[in-house]
């Protein structure tokens, strides 16, 4: 099996599982306990906790069970008082659209940022639409569909001069270029997911200037009140261990070495490439191939190769990708999106097997359009 | 796994179908190679979402060496597992579109005694018949003409034979495990049926288009259709009777008087009516709705169509409009001209009218007379006006011998007695004891002998 669809879910890095074995076998007790067996799990959760802030460049660390779950926690965490307005950009993943959408049916006001045609965000836009006021700006730090990563530093530029609180979904970004909000100006959150990153499923965290937050869930207080529950050391573990291979000091060669096969294998294929003018993810490559995406997704499959179609049909109605259409896409061409996204384990030969696979797919399809002439 | 199999073409096909185009423009076609009954190749193109893709490919594989009639089982049951199974539908509607195409082109089946058609609408009527029929233990064999659809209506999905009501007749079939077969005669329709209708109405005429599709065209079809795949008899779910006399069968009226729809038979040539049953001619609706509800069937709650099934759920004007009548305002005047009056399209009008004129003269209520569509014009005046007790009649077919006839005029108008005058060239002059009012050109006089249809002409002026 060809594995190309990093930007859903990365495989378990075997290094991430080792620092996360140790807890999961034999050390209990839980870090609210004052006792030895709660002490060491404090301070296990405590140092994981601190290899997290470090990498991210804040020490505000509330552990989540993924990015879902950060994401709602920045939008909706700011939204406990009275009706008031946020902008978000035409490029958010669900985590950040669909809460700020339930506040809008709740009476908020909600401007939607748009799109360049390179995936970028329009930062003189957006510009226009934050005021002074605002209870959140959203902007995420690389695009999920296109890996096109975003002017962070600008936006949050602006917001801070405008005093508004940013939040960005870096849970695509921490994958695969710089996410640390070191040295951004205001007051900024980001929402990481351990999974993307070779870590485990379930585990996220939202880091930043959390305090004002009000809580999704309420309990014992952990987490400054902020997600209370008992925490999740071995998940906290795995988080820290996978932020440290994507974010530490020898990301940058891999980065590297991921980006030149990408670069390859598309000018191999010479096919469109959506955000393909702008910085990008160096895993990430959304093909705009012409046919149905899901159908060439399925054919790849049955060819053993995984990779992830950019929009799909929900019962009988077609669902081109939003973030596509908003860098002017039509339909058809939206419907035609396969993202193949690489990460560390990929090798040379998944590439050829890709580029393979994918020449004998086009083939069936062009066949099969043909068929109807 | 999507099976590739069978993509291609095949050139000079003995079926070809094609589906697809709604809001997410999947596409599919289907060709077939017969030989025999038996479809000895099935092939596909597509360029559509996976899951309509991959039920094209089951239902293909599926298909290939099935006899035509048992490839005519297959539907929504048979794609197999699938994201979306609303997309996977337009496969099943591709592979029926080219099953009923073969059909068309002349493919057939042996005669089987067993074998009984049923016309199917997607409607309750027809599914009742179905399910009765199969209770009897014969081999029903589903049959539904696509004989419209007219996008830029306001309903479209109300006439007839509408993409939906055409997956609900075939569903109703599946569901019995019944084969269904769906014959695309859209082109032979609108030159048979619409196209007269329009120029009826654009020459100010009030045409019948029901009788007119049932006699010239819809059961001439299905009894070709249905003797040609082997049926000995076929059924449709009519409120009518059909009575034998003097060795030939007469379509007489229902049992049920609200729905007795005898006169849109009244133009069906009587060589055919042997090898037709009519189940429910004995049964009222609401024990017909009944019987449906009690045996589960759902159609037992599908819309009604009572319309003229084309005109797509909207009104006559523009429907006429989309038909290419040029329809513009004009006066509604008396029959001395003075002008009481304006009309947005004479031709929109029939005699009798007198809903929606909008227009006053003194107290006493206006009617239109006659439509003049030279000078877009609408006369009107009262009704007794309209009175005659002579009508001509033209296009005159005569299935029984009758020396005193009932004149209908309007279906479940009260009949009047009078005498058929036939003048041996086609027309007729009915002759008629009492005023007839709504005997307005183009409509067709059905002529009854008791309860039986002895003849049948269309006004003439």
């Amino acid at each position: 099996m060809i594995y190309l669809d990093h930007a859903a879910t990365a495989p378990p890095d075997p290094r991430v599982a080792d620092a996360m074995l140790p807890h999961l076998t034999g050390r209990v007790g839980n870090p609210s306990e004052p006792h030895a067996a709660g002490r060491r799990a404090r301070a296990d959760l405590e140092a994981a906790r601190a290899g997290i802030g470090a990498l991210l460049g804040h020490e505000r660390v509330v552990l989540t069970s993924g990015g879902t779950e950060a994401d709602n926690l920045a939008v909706l965490g700011r939204a406990a008082g009275a009706p008031g307005r946020m902008v978000i950009s035409a490029l958010e993943h669900p985590a950040v659209l669909r809460p700020a959408e339930a506040l809008a049916a709740r009476g908020w006001e909600l401007a939607v940022a748009p799109v360049l045609a390179d995936g970028r965000i329009d930062v003189a836009a957006l510009a226009e639409l934050v005021r002074s006021g605002d209870a959140l700006c959203c902007a995420m730090g690389a695009s999920n569909i296109t890996g096109v990563v975003q002017p962070i530093a600008a936006i949050a530029e602006l917001c801070a001069e405008r005093g508004v609180p940013l939040h960005v979904d870096h849970v695509q970004t921490a994958a695969g270029a710089d996410a640390s909000i070191a040295g951004l100006p205001g007051c900024v959150t980001i929402a990481v997911a351990a999974h993307k990153l070779g870590g485990p499923r379930g585990v996220g965290a939202l880091v930043g200037a959390v305090d004002g937050l009000a809580p999704l869930a309420y309990g014992g207080g952990q987490e400054a009140g902020l997600r209370p529950g008992t925490e999740d050391v071995v998940g906290a573990v795995g988080l820290a261990a996978a932020l440290a291979l994507r974010q530490g000091p020898a990301a940058g060669d891999e980065r590297a070495r991921r980006a030149a096969l990408r670069d390859a294998l598309e000018a191999r294929l010479g096919l469109p490439v959506a955000g393909g003018s702008a910085p990008r993810l160096p895993g990430h490559l959304l093909l705009l191939t012409g046919f149905r995406g899901d159908t060439a997704v399925r054919l790849l499959d049955d060819r053993g190769v995984c990779v992830a179609a950019g929009s799909a049909c929900a019962s009988g109605e077609p669902a081109p990708e939003p973030a596509l259409l908003a860098m002017g896409l039509d339909a058809a061409a939206a419907r035609g999106a396969v993202r193949v996204t690489l990460g560390p384990e990929t090798t040379q030969a998944d590439i050829d097997g890709f580029a393979d696979a994918w020449a004998a797919v086009a083939a069936d399809l062009a066949r099969a359009r043909e068929a109807l002439a | 796994m999507i099976d590739l199999a069978r993509v291609g073409a095949i050139s000079d096909p003995d079926g070809d179908g094609r589906a697809g185009g709604g809001a997410c423009d999947d596409r599919i076609r289907v060709t077939l190679r017969l030989a025999g009954e038996r479809l000895a190749e099935v092939r596909f193109g597509a360029d559509a979402c996976a899951s309509a893709t991959a039920a094209m490919a089951r239902l293909a594989a599926l298909a290939e060496g099935r006899t035509l009639l048992d490839a005519a089982r297959l539907g929504r049951a048979d794609v197999g597992d699938v994201d979306s199974p609303a997309c996977a539908l337009t496969a099943v509607d591709a592979l029926h579109a080219a099953l009923g195409d073969a059909v068309v082109r002349g493919a057939g089946a042996a005669p089987d005694a067993t074998r009984v058609g049923v016309a199917m609408s997607g409607g309750v009527d027809s599914a009742l018949v179905l399910a009765e029929a199969v209770d009897e233990g014969r081999a029903a064999l589903g049959l539904t003409l696509r004989l419209w659809i007219d996008p830029a209506a306001p309903a479209p999905e109300r006439a007839c034979c509408a993409p939906d009501s055409v997956r609900r007749a075939r569903d109703l079939c599946h569901a019995l495990g019944v084969p269904h077969l769906m014959l695309d005669l859209r082109e032979p329709f609108r030159a048979a049926v619409v196209d007269p209708f329009v120029a009826g109405y654009a020459a100010g005429e009030t045409p019948n288009p029901c009788a007119t599709c049932n006699g010239a065209f819809r059961f001439d079809a299905l009894d070709g259709v249905a003797t040609r795949l082997g049926c000995t008899e076929w059924r449709t779910g009519h409120y009518a009777r059909l009575v034998e006399r003097d060795g030939r069968f007469l379509v007489a009226r229902g049992a049920d008087p609200l729905k007795d729809q005898s006169a849109m038979l009244a133009l069906v040539d009587p060589g055919i009516l042997g090898r037709v049953r009519l189940p429910l001619g004995d049964r009222v609706k609401a024990a017909v709705v009944g019987d449906a509800r009690g045996r589960g069937l759902a159609a037992a709650d599908a819309p009604e169509s009572q319309e003229v099934c084309f005109l797509g759920g909207g009104a006559l004007a523009p429907f006429l409009a989309r038909q290419g009548v040029a329809l513009g305002a004009g006066p509604i005047v008396d029959e001395e001209g003075a002008v009481l009056g304006a009309h947005a399209g004479a031709v929109a009008y029939t005699p009798g009218q007198r809903r929606g004129l909008g227009v006053s003269r003194g107290t006493e209520p206006l009617h239109v007379l006659r439509v003049e569509p030279a000078t877009n014009t609408v006369v009107v005046g009262r009704l007794s006006r309209l009175g005659r007790r002579a009508v001509p009649l033209r296009d005159v077919v005569v299935h029984a011998p009758a020396e005193r006839v009932e004149a209908c005029f309007r279906v479940r108008a009260e009949p009047i007695p009078g005498v058929l005058e036939p003048d041996g060239r086609g027309g007729a002059v009915v002759r008629l004891v009492r005023d007839a009012y709504q005997a307005a050109p183009g409509q067709v006089c059905v002529l009854y002998d008791g309860d039986c249809v002895v003849a049948a002409g269309v006004v003439a002026g």
